[in-house]
């Protein structure tokens, strides 16, 4: 029986050091994250004496390039893992199954080699930039490297330099939960008895990307004005620890008279539905989204979950979370009154049903995109790779299917 | 040097001695621009020939290299994409005003060919406005872009200016450029004279009235105190800034067991702060180098022993704020990366050599995940 399995392969411009890797996303399961595990093939009469050095490194970019004056970068690299990978320092080695199946099949210039991500080390997240721009994208991102050198301090040459960027991601849970987010707020008024009520309940705490999010909406007045419209809103609180600061952005957003306005003694109870997704909000500056290595698979970024007893204080990089708010419009004089629900929003785990169906439907997309967009790759010489390799999966989904 | 003076004869005497006959300043004057002289200079020899061509070399030296140097800015900035950002637009604006600046230099040579002002009265003032309101302009909007890089720098993420802000910013350049040299042009406060060879033209710091006394004391808050302390301060918050954020990554760093922190691609050995410090610095010391000696000149002329200041002294502030207005493009844009590569690209010819970026970590954005999907293979592994 033959299993097509996707495997992940670059060479240095010189093409003597190439990695195989299984995968380019990585989990972060909160209590252990999956370690990075590859193959590197090397020509052992171009290494002679001289050593390869593996790395895995993480890019925080926290400003836009074309803003760098003053010698001042706007990047800091950490260099989170290093090692030799050839000859190979630790020679009990435990091979993960992939690495097994690489090295049987790719012989005996293959070596092994596994990276581990520290404890609290952010997702990948990129900020999204305004329009045309071209620069670098902001947000975390991960790399892992091999150069050959005779020592680790040495010298990099770019000819003999091999990097590929990976994704570190975290999945749902797989219980999804029990309780229901909701707030109570009331709102009295300065020159009038009485308040208006407001709560507001999630029919979910954890939210999957493309999931429809419903909040339930009771008002009960009891005030002397009345509430001429309602709104809602989706916002995603953006924390980037890099630079302490931090920006709420509205992704998805629906306003209403219907049924206002709610006259005094009235009381109202109606659920809305709102879709919060990454394809409502391009091209806006600074929405966070997931990691992503292709265009296709944008999503907007997931929540950052911590591990139990620790707080989202402590996390580093780019911290994401998500809350519905509620806005009361109870006219000129009577001001606005919100709240806001928090809830997460994640990437379903793997073996889940949902993860089967938001895979397949992320399947047909791309096929489809590439049906349609093929002249658009054409127009531009550094694409054409892409194009190739574009219609190269194409044949592996389809013989996948 | 002295014919009026405290010891005249004397310095008249054994200066005189070797070069012939003595002529005072302002001799080669017409009947007509005598006026134009103040008595001041007529107290001091006509200055030697070789002292005249030196400073007519000097010019000329200037010339060229303002033109040359805010002309690429101005070139360049102006018609590349990737130089398009508002905190450039500054420096255009930077440009614009030596290049103004510039604009006097073919009638100083004139003047200095013939020995007085051409066009008299009008010459002279339209000299000085030319001068007041590029040297004011440039130094205000030197504090301009040391505010501006405080912002960007201090909040990379959405901090930058606006390009309204930055527009509303250039405007007030130019406001604040024209009403010190605009009342001396109409003579409402202060007025235009000749000063140093009586070749050039600036307002008068050696009338000893109150009036002018205030006049001198104000230019001197309004276009070289004001600006250097809004410089100093800026540069000192970005330079805290920067310390303070260094010093968090490190922290943060640390929670993951980290201790390499790199600024990537780059691989110098020197720390950003010590960068920021240095090219702070040069800034800082350009901007007192250029206007230092006016103010000195003005404030000794207005305040202190007016013998100290002959015409070969109050050359010097005049040659000063004019070289700096030619190493402005200099120390502006060409530390500026995108700049460098620009003019690597049009005019390989200047020999700039870029560092061009390592490959190391600096694989992101769209280009390498093109590239990266394109060494993607497929592989069937048998089982």
């Amino acid at each position: 029986m033959v299993v097509s399995v996707k495997v992940f392969k670059k060479a240095t411009p010189n093409g003597k050091v190439t990695f195989y890797l299984g995968r380019r996303d990585f989990i972060d399961h909160l209590d252990y994250c999956d370690p990075v595990d590859g193959v590197i093939v090397v020509e052992p009469e171009y290494l002679k004496n001289r050593k390869v050095f593996g790395q895995l490194a993480t890019t925080y970019r926290y400003g836009r390039e074309e803003d760098e004056v003053m010698g001042v970068k706007f990047s800091k690299e950490l260099i989170l893992s290093r090692e030799q990978i050839v000859p190979m320092t630790n020679p009990n080695m435990e091979m993960t199954p992939m690495q097994e199946k690489l090295v049987r099949k790719l012989g005996s210039h293959a070596h092994p080699f596994t990276f581990h991500f520290p404890p609290n080390s952010p997702s990948s997240v990129t900020l999204q930039q305004e329009g045309d721009d071209m620069g670098k994208p902001l947000g975390v991102e991960y790399t892992i490297r091999a150069f050959v050198a005779d020592s680790e301090d040495d010298r990099q040459h770019k000819r003999s330099m091999v990097s590929l960027v990976i994704k570190k991601l975290q999945y749902a849970p797989l219980n999804r939960g029990q309780r229901l987010p909701s707030s109570l707020v009331s709102k009295g008024f300065t020159f009038s008895n009485g308040k208006i009520s407001l709560e507001v309940t999630l029919d979910r705490e954890i939210y999957y990307h493309g999931e429809k999010v419903a909040a339930t909406v009771q008002v009960s007045n009891n005030s002397k004005k009345s509430v001429k419209s309602i709104k809602c809103f989706i916002v995603q609180h953006t924390e980037i620890t890099m630079v302490n600061a931090q920006f709420s952005k509205h992704v998805a957003q629906l306003e209403t008279k219907e049924g206002c306005p709610i006259t005094p003694g009235a009381n109202l109870t109606k659920t809305f539905y709102l879709i919060p997704l990454a394809a409502n909000n391009k091209d806006r500056h600074g929405i966070a989204l997931d990691g992503h290595l292709k265009d296709e698979d944008v999503n907007l970024a997931s929540s950052t979950m911590v591990q139990e007893g620790k707080s989202t204080g402590d996390a580093c990089g780019i911290v994401i979370s998500y809350s519905v708010r509620i806005k009361l419009n109870c006219g000129t004089l009577g001001g606005e009154m919100q709240t806001d629900v928090p809830f997460k929003l994640l990437q379903p785990a793997p073996g889940t049903i949902e993860k089967k169906r938001s895979n397949a439907m992320k399947k047909m997309k791309s096929i489809e995109q590439h049906r349609n967009v093929k002249g658009y790759y054409q127009d531009d010489d550094d694409n054409i790779v892409f194009e190739d390799f574009a219609k190269m999966r194409m044949n592996n989904v389809n013989m996948d299917d | 040097m002295y014919l009026n003076g405290e010891q005249p004869y004397v310095s008249y005497l054994n200066d005189s001695s070797a070069d012939g006959p003595v002529l005072p300043m302002g001799h080669g004057y017409p009947a007509e621009y005598q006026h134009l002289v103040h008595a001041h200079w007529r107290g001091f020899r006509q200055a030697p020939i070789y002292y005249q061509a030196g400073f007519y070399i000097g010019f000329i030296v200037l010339m060229i290299l303002s033109l040359f140097g805010n002309g690429l800015v101005l070139w360049i900035f102006s018609t590349s994409k990737s130089l398009r950002t508002p905190s450039n637009l500054l420096i255009l604006n930077l440009a614009i005003f030596d290049l103004f600046m510039c604009t006097n230099m073919p009638h100083y040579l004139l003047n200095a060919s013939v020995g007085y002002i051409v066009g008299g009265d009008l010459g002279c003032d339209i000299y000085a406005l030319n001068g007041g309101i590029s040297g004011m302009g440039a130094s205000i909007t030197n504090a301009f872009i040391a505010f501006d890089r405080y912002k960007t720098i201090s909040n990379p993420i959405d901090g930058r200016l606006s390009y309204g802000q930055i527009l509303l910013c250039i405007i007030f350049t130019w406001l604040w450029a024209t009403p010190f040299s605009v009342l001396p042009f109409f003579q409402i406060w202060g007025r235009y004279q000749p000063e140093g060879y009586l070749t050039t033209c600036s307002f008068d710091y050696l009338t000893n009235t109150d009036d002018n006394r205030l006049f001198v004391r104000t230019i001197f808050v309004w276009s070289y105190v004001i600006p250097m302390v809004m410089i100093l301060v800026s540069y000192y918050k970005l330079f805290t800034h920067v310390r303070t954020h260094e010093r968090m990554l490190a922290e943060q760093a640390k929670k993951m067991n980290v201790k390499s922190l790199s600024a990537n691609a780059s691989n110098d050995n020197m720390s950003v702060e010590l960068r920021i410090a240095k090219a702070a610095l040069i800034i800082y010391m350009l901007f007192v180098c250029a206007w230092t000696p006016y103010s000195v000149v003005a404030l000794i002329g207005c305040f202190g022993e007016q013998q100290m200041i002959t015409p070969f002294i109050s050359m010097l502030p005049c040659l000063a704020c004019k070289s700096v207005s030619c190493l402005d493009p200099w120390v502006y844009a060409t530390s500026h990366p995108k700049y460098r590569l620009e003019l690597e690209r049009r005019l390989p010819w200047l020999g700039i050599r870029e560092k061009h970026l390592t490959g190391s970590g600096s694989t992101a954005g769209a280009e390498s995940v093109a590239s990266v999907s394109g060494d993607t293979l497929a592989m069937s592994v048998q089982n």
